[in-house]
C-alpha cells in the first residue's frame, strides 16, 4: 500500500501533482468549449466521490455500496436549499456535506459487520434513500425531479457559466486529494492500515476498530456530500435515477478500475468512467458490457488497476531509458 | 379485506417466497462453500427465465418441462462462470474482495450482454395454463401461483434430498463445512466447488422460470430480486437449506402484505430495512434464533 505514490520518489510525486494541477488549471484557458468544461467538471465531481470511496475500500477495507446515497443526500440538500429557500451557496454546500456525514452515522452499527455483509447493508441503505427521493414528492419532486436550481452565488458574486463551476469542481477535488494524502500518512492512516492487515490484531493493540471505521465513513460521506452539492449546481437538475444503486456501483467501478489503494488511481478511474462514453458514443450500448469485462479482467490482475499498470509501464520505461542512456545495457539484462 | 383477497395475497406471498427461497439457497450454498457473495446470482436467474421463455415460445411445452429447461440453463451458465472466471481468479490467488468485485462485474456484463441479445423490452411469457382459476370450495385460486408454490417447494425438497441422501451431496456438505478435512478424506474440492455453483445456478434458473411465468422476462429482472433473495436467506439463516426456504417464504409474505398495507411505493424498502435490522440484531437468522432458544 504505497499511499499516493505510484512507486515513485517523494519529489517525483510532488512534481507529478504540480504538473497535473497546472494542466487542469490551464484547460479552460486553452479550450473554450462549454460542453467539454461541463463534462470535465462532472468528472472531477465523480473523482471527489471516488476519493471518498477509495478511503473506504482502499484504506479501511470496507466495500461500501452506499456512496450514491451520500451523493444524493448532498445534491438534494444543496439543490433544495438554494432553490426553495434562497440559501447562499457556501452555506448550502456546507449543509450538504454535514447532512451526508450525519446520515452516515446511521451506518455506525453497520461498520461492525464484516466483509460482504457490510456491502449488502450499505446497498440496502442506497436503495432506501433512493426510494425516499422517489416517493416523498412534497420534498424532492419525486420522479419529476428538481428543476431550475440557480447558479451558485458566493458573497456578491454569481458564479455563472461553466468556467467558474469548473474551478469550483477542481478546487474541491484538489483539496480532497491533498487532505486525504495527509490523512493516510498520519497516525489515523497507520491505524487504518493496521485494521486492514489484521482486524483482531489491531483491536488487541488498542485500536478502537469501530470508531476508526465509522470515522472513515463519516469523512467519506462528508466529501461525497460536498461532491453532491457541486453536482446539483453543475447539472442544475436533479432526478432520483442519478442516485440509484447503479450509481453506487459506478463509483465502485471507478475505484476498482483506477486501482484500489491509490488516490491518483481513484481520480484516474473516475475520469475514465465519465469521459470514455463521451468519446465512444458509437459504442454506447456496449459501454456497460465493456466496464463489466474490464472489471473482471482488472480484478484478475490484482488490485493495482489502471494506476498500477501505468506505474508498471513507467518503471519499465525509465529502466529502459536508463540503460539506453548509460550505454552499458548488455543483451542479457533482465528488464526490471 | 375479505377471505378471497386474503387467500390471494397469501398465495402470491408464498409464490414470491418460494422464488426468493430458491435464489437464496444458491447464495447460501456458494457463501458456505467459498465465502463468495455471488452478485451475479440474480443474472443467472434471468438467463434461466430467458431460456425458458424461448423454449416455451418455440414449443407447446408443459410448465414442468419449461421449468426443467430453466433449471438446466441456470446450472450450465453458473457452472461456466465458475470454470472460466472464478476458478481462474482463485488460481491466481487474488484477494477475496477482488473476486467479489469480479462477480459484480459479471453481473453487469450479463445484464448488458443480454440486453444486446434480447433487447431492452420486457417480454411476456406465453400462457402456460388453460384454466384461469381453480375452485377450492368457496375460494378461487390462480393455477399459476399455486403451481409456482408447488414446483418451487418441490425443487427445494429435491435439492435437500440430494444433499442429504446421495454420496455426492454428503461430500458437498462436508466440503462446505470443513474444506481441509474433507480434502483429507479424499473429496475433490475443485469439483465440489464447481458442483456447488452448478446446483446454485440450477435453483436460480428454476426460480427465473417461475418468476418469469408470473410476470415477464427482461434483462434487468435479476438484480433486485437477487438482493432480496439474499435478504431472505439471511433472514432464515445463511448456510442452512431449511433456513433459506423458511426465510424466503417469511420474506415473501412480509413483502406482499406490507406492500398492501403500508404503501406500494415503499414495497422494496421493507426488505432493505429488514435486511439492516437482521444483520444487526440477529445475524444468525431465524434458524439461529430458534437454535439459541432450544
Amino acid at each position: 500500500m504505497a499511499g499516493p505514490t505510484l512507486g515513485a520518489s517523494k519529489s517525483q510525486t510532488r512534481i507529478g501533482h504540480g504538473v497535473a494541477l497546472f494542466a487542469l488549471t490551464l484547460i479552460p484557458f486553452i479550450y473554450h468549449q462549454n460542453y467539454l468544461l461541463h463534462v470535465l467538471g462532472l468528472a472531477m465531481i465523480a473523482a471527489t466521490a471516488a476519493l471518498g470511496m477509495q478511503l473506504l475500500i482502499g484504506f479501511s477495507g470496507q466495500l461500501s455500496m452506499g456512496q450514491a446515497a451520500f451523493l444524493g443526500i448532498g445534491a438534494y440538500t444543496s439543490g433544495l436549499l438554494t432553490k426553495n429557500f434562497g440559501v447562499p451557496f457556501p452555506l448550502a454546500f456546507i449543509a450538504a456535506g454535514l447532512l451526508a456525514a450525519v446520515s452516515s452515522l446511521m451506518l455506525v452499527p453497520i461498520t461492525r459487520l464484516r466483509g460482504v455483509y457490510l456491502s449488502v447493508a450499505t446497498l440496502g441503505f442506497t436503495i432506501l434513500v433512493f426510494l425516499i427521493l422517489l416517493n416523498e414528492e412534497w420534498l424532492t419532486g419525486g420522479s419529476f425531479g428538481v428543476l431550475g436550481i440557480p447558479w451558485p452565488t458566493v458573497g456578491p458574486f454569481r458564479l455563472r457559466g461553466e468556467i467558474p463551476m469548473y474551478f469550483l469542481c477542481l478546487a474541491l477535488m484538489a483539496t480532497t486529494y491533498v487532505a486525504f494524502s495527509h490523512l493516510i500518512s498520519s497516525r489515523f492512516g497507520r491505524a487504518l492500515r493496521a485494521i486492514m492487515l489484521d482486524e483482531d490484531a489491531a483491536r488487541a493493540s488498542g485500536i478502537n476498530v469501530t470508531l476508526y471505521k465509522s470515522k472513515c465513513f463519516f469523512v467519506a460521506a462528508m466529501v461525497t456530500g460536498f461532491a453532491g452539492a457541486l453536482f446539483a449546481q453543475q447539472t442544475r437538475y436533479l432526478n432520483p435515477n442519478d442516485f440509484s444503486f447503479s450509481k453506487s456501483i459506478e463509483i465502485l467501478i471507478m475505484v476498482a478500475v483506477g486501482g484500489i489503494g491509490s488516490l491518483p488511481g481513484a481520480i484516474l478511474g473516475a475520469f475514465v468512467v465519465v469521459l470514455l462514453p463521451e468519446y465512444l458514443r458509437a459504442l454506447d450500448q456496449w459501454r456497460l458490457v465493456i466496464y463489466g469485462g474490464l472489471l473482471v479482467l482488472l480484478m484478475g490482475l490484482g488490485q493495482g488497476g489502471l494506476a498500477g499498470l501505468v506505474a508498471l509501464a513507467a518503471r519499465e520505461l525509465s529502466a529502459t531509458l536508463r540503460r539506453a542512456c548509460s550505454g552499458t545495457a548488455r543483451p542479457g539484462d533482465a528488464p526490471l | 379485506m375479505n377471505t378471497d383477497q386474503l387467500v390471494e395475497l397469501t398465495i402470491s406471498g408464498l409464490a414470491m417466497g418460494s422464488i426468493y427461497g430458491l435464489i437464496g439457497l444458491g447464495f447460501s450454498m456458494i457463501i458456505r462453500a467459498t465465502d463468495i457473495f455471488h452478485f451475479a446470482q440474480g443474472e443467472v436467474m434471468m438467463v434461466g427465465a430467458m431460456v425458458g421463455l424461448i423454449a416455451a415460445r418455440a414449443l407447446p411445452l408443459p410448465f414442468v418441462a419449461v421449468l426443467a429447461i430453466g433449471v438446466l440453463a441456470g446450472g450450465a451458465v453458473s457452472l461456466l462462470m465458475e470454470l472460466v472466471v472464478y476458478r481462474t481468479l482463485r488460481l491466481r490467488g487474488v484477494p477475496l474482495m477482488n473476486i467479489i468485485i469480479a462477480t459484480l462485474g459479471m453481473s453487469i456484463l450479463m445484464q448488458n450482454g443480454s440486453m444486446l441479445v434480447w433487447g431492452s423490452d420486457a417480454i411476456a411469457y406465453p400462457k402456460l395454463f388453460e384454466t384461469t382459476t381453480y375452485r377450492l370450495g368457496p375460494m378461487h385460486v390462480s393455477p399459476q401461483l399455486l403451481w409456482v408454490v408447488v414446483l418451487g417447494v418441490a425443487l427445494m425438497l429435491l435439492l435437500q434430498a440430494m444433499l442429504k441422501f446421495t454420496r455426492t451431496g454428503i461430500a458437498l456438505q462436508a466440503a462446505a463445512q470443513d474444506p481441509e478435512t474433507a480434502q483429507l478424506m479424499g473429496i475433490n474440492l475443485t469439483r465440489s466447488t464447481a458442483l456447488t455453483f452448478a446446483l446454485a445456478g440450477a435453483m436460480a434458473g428454476g426460480a427465473g422460470v417461475l418468476l418469469g411465468s408470473m410476470f415477464f422476462a427482461s434483462f434487468n429482472m435479476g438484480f433486485l430480486p437477487g438482493i432480496k433473495a439474499f435478504v431472505a436467506a439471511t433472514l432464515g439463516g445463511l448456510g442452512s437449506i431449511g433456513g433459506a426456504m423458511l426465510g424466503g417464504i417469511v420474506f415473501g409474505l412480509i413483502e406482499v402484505f406490507s406492500g398492501r398495507w403500508i404503501s406500494s411505493g415503499y414495497r422494496d424498502a421493507v426488505g432493505m430495512v429488514l435486511l439492516i435490522l437482521i444483520l444487526l440484531v440477529f445475524p444468525n437468522g431465524l434458524v439461529g434464533l430458534f437454535k439459541g432458544r432450544r
